[in-house]
């Protein structure tokens, strides 16, 4: 089982280096999203005077108005970062599945040994993994970035518990979410932007949860966040449970165009 | 090596096959044939162990493919009908991919062995993109001799290749049934079937008829001399009518030297038939077997079927 899972995983990889989107998303996705956080911080008080829009630093906290107007987008991050693995998850699920479909290795795969679900998890995880250490490794840039920018006293409000347990149990919840809707959507799609239009689903969720917390709407906090995070991953689970049946020999051959 | 019994399988309200029983031997090439739509592609999958049948059953290797899917694979080839191969790695690494997953298998030595087979060892590290239709279907073969396996099944193997690629496809097939294969080749190719198979099932979604193509022949045409008379006369046809051997005699239509009599057994009442109508006077130019292709067989099959 492991053998298999395993054969699976390095054709995967060695595909993935093989083509330049795959390694493009992995690099420009955490680049972009950095870099926004890291520019609005800086310029938007630039041009905006913080003490106007009435952001009272607590008492006491050594804090400016500038500080806090800066945190405001800073920690929006770990929120933000979770677009890392939904949008690359996504990409890796599609081209993965849709170059099956389009160079027609599907049905001589399943006349393998290969069980489905290994098939199954060994995509899951040659697409997830890599999505997940690129979040983290942006998480951990990002962290420097702000400390290399001399706004290392504010490190303490990024990098709180909501941010770990975002870290640790969303984004792998919001990974294998993106990951099993792209199998999904390329299982009737007929190209990757067909199927890549399934990222909505995740991406939308994403930009929600950032605004209501930009507006004060919702503030997050680790308690929240682990029933957040509980809660996505019982979707996953539905979810997987579904791909897993989608992703049967008899629904690849009969059912997906 | 198979054997089916009374498969069956719907496809919602579609019956795509419908009762289908057969039985092949080892290092036996059992052809099908059929339109398409008749249920080929769908009968090589229910044996190989990729979709189930609705009802029925079928052993191959002595394996359930529909109780035991992963068990069937590893004793049957399946070749499928387009190649399918990821273009961006080598031909070697393709067939090292697939072979990853048969157990206990050593995944260099498969793969040398059967790029050997099938004469592409010089090409085992270019990539597949820069092959042909012909080279393709030939490594898709490959693939499917990696684990050495009892049965193979060929969905259309030659479809779409130029006559020199097709014709060394065949004699690869033929030299894999010397080696005691067992081979179930679906084909449109009727040429390609008759030589190739010992025996052909005609498939329309229910199987018309099974058996050699010479017995399928005989069946369905009765065997036909045409002769070819100087001075073909009413009063020779009528005597030619009367012998016990002859079940019919007439003038070919559009031919008045022609005369097309059906004999009851082409090669033992032949020497008769000359004999008859030299003694009657006839002044013989020709005497042919008329042969029916199995083309002609097929068609005919078919075509009774539609009535």
């Amino acid at each position: 089982m492991r053998r298999r899972i395993a054969n699976v995983l390095r054709m995967e990889w060695a595909g993935m280096a093989r083509t330049p989107n795959s390694l493009l998303y992995l690099v420009v996705i955490p680049i972009l999203l950095i870099g926004q956080a890291v520019f609005l911080s800086w310029v938007i008080p630039q041009f905006v005077n913080p003490e106007l829009v009435g952001m009272e630093p607590p008492a006491g906290s050594g804090l400016t108005a500038v500080d806090m107007f800066r945190l405001l987008i800073l920690a929006q991050f770990p929120f933000f970062a979770l677009l890392i693995p939904a949008m690359i998850a996504n990409v890796n699920a599609t081209q993965s599945i849709v170059e099956e479909k389009t160079t027609r290795t599907l049905e001589p795969l399943l006349a393998t040994p290969v069980r489905t679900w290994e098939l199954l998890v060994g995509k899951i995880l040659a697409g997830a993994v890599p999505a997940l250490v690129a979040a983290w490794l942006s998480s951990g840039v990002f962290v420097l970035l702000v400390w290399l920018l001399g706004w290392g006293h504010l490190l303490a409000y990024v990098v709180n518990a909501t941010a770990l347990v975002s870290l640790v149990l969303l984004m792998p919840a919001v990974t294998v979410l993106s990951f099993v809707l792209g199998v999904i959507g390329s299982s009737r799609a007929r190209d990757a932007k067909d199927a890549q239009t399934w990222a909505l689903f995740v991406a939308l969720p994403i930009f929600a949860l950032v605004a209501v917390q930009v507006i004060g709407f919702v503030r997050l906090t680790p308690l929240s966040t682990v029933v957040l995070s509980a809660g996505l991953l019982l979707i996953d689970a539905v979810l997987v449970r579904g791909a897993v049946r989608l992703f049967g020999r008899e629904s690849i051959v009969i059912r997906w165009r | 090596m198979i054997q089916a019994e009374k498969l069956t399988r719907r496809f919602g309200e579609r019956t795509a096959v419908d009762g289908l029983s057969f039985q092949a031997g080892e290092g036996e090439i059992l052809g099908l044939l059929g339109p398409n739509g008749a249920g080929k592609t769908t009968t090589i999958r229910m044996l190989a162990g990729i979709i189930a049948p609705t009802s029925g059953a079928a052993t191959v290797a002595g394996v359930d493919p529909a109780r035991e899917p992963e068990r069937v694979h590893e004793h049957v080839g399946l070749l499928t009908e387009s190649p399918g191969f990821y273009e961006r790695f080598s031909a070697a690494r393709n067939l090292a991919y697939f072979a990853g997953f048969y157990p206990d298998l050593d995944i260099r030595r498969a793969v040398g062995e059967a790029l050997d087979a099938i004469g592409l060892a010089d090409r085992a590290d270019d990539k597949v993109a820069t092959f042909s239709r012909g080279m393709k279907q030939r490594l898709a073969l490959a693939r499917t001799l990696l684990h050495r396996p009892q049965v193979l099944f060929l969905d259309e193997p030659t479809a779409g290749l130029d006559p020199e690629a097709a014709s060394s496809l065949r004699a690869l097939i033929d030299r894999l049934r010397g080696e005691g294969r067992t081979i179930l080749l679906s084909t449109h190719n009727l040429a390609e079937a008759e030589a190739l198979c010992y025996r052909i099932a005609v498939l329309r979604t229910r199987l018309i008829a099974l058996d050699r193509a010479d017995s399928l022949r005989d069946r369905q045409f009765a065997p036909t001399v045409r002769v070819q008379i100087g001075n073909l006369t009413e009063a020779m046809i009528a005597a030619t009518l009367a012998e016990p051997y002859v079940t019919e005699a007439s003038r070919s239509v559009g031919d008045p030297n022609g005369l097309v009599v059906r004999l009851t057994d082409v090669d033992r009442d032949r020497p008769a038939l000359v004999a008859r109508l030299v003694a009657l006077g006839a002044e013989l130019l020709e005497v042919r077997e008329d042969e029916r292709s199995l083309e002609d067989v097929y068609l005919s099959l078919v075509r009774e079927e539609e009535r």
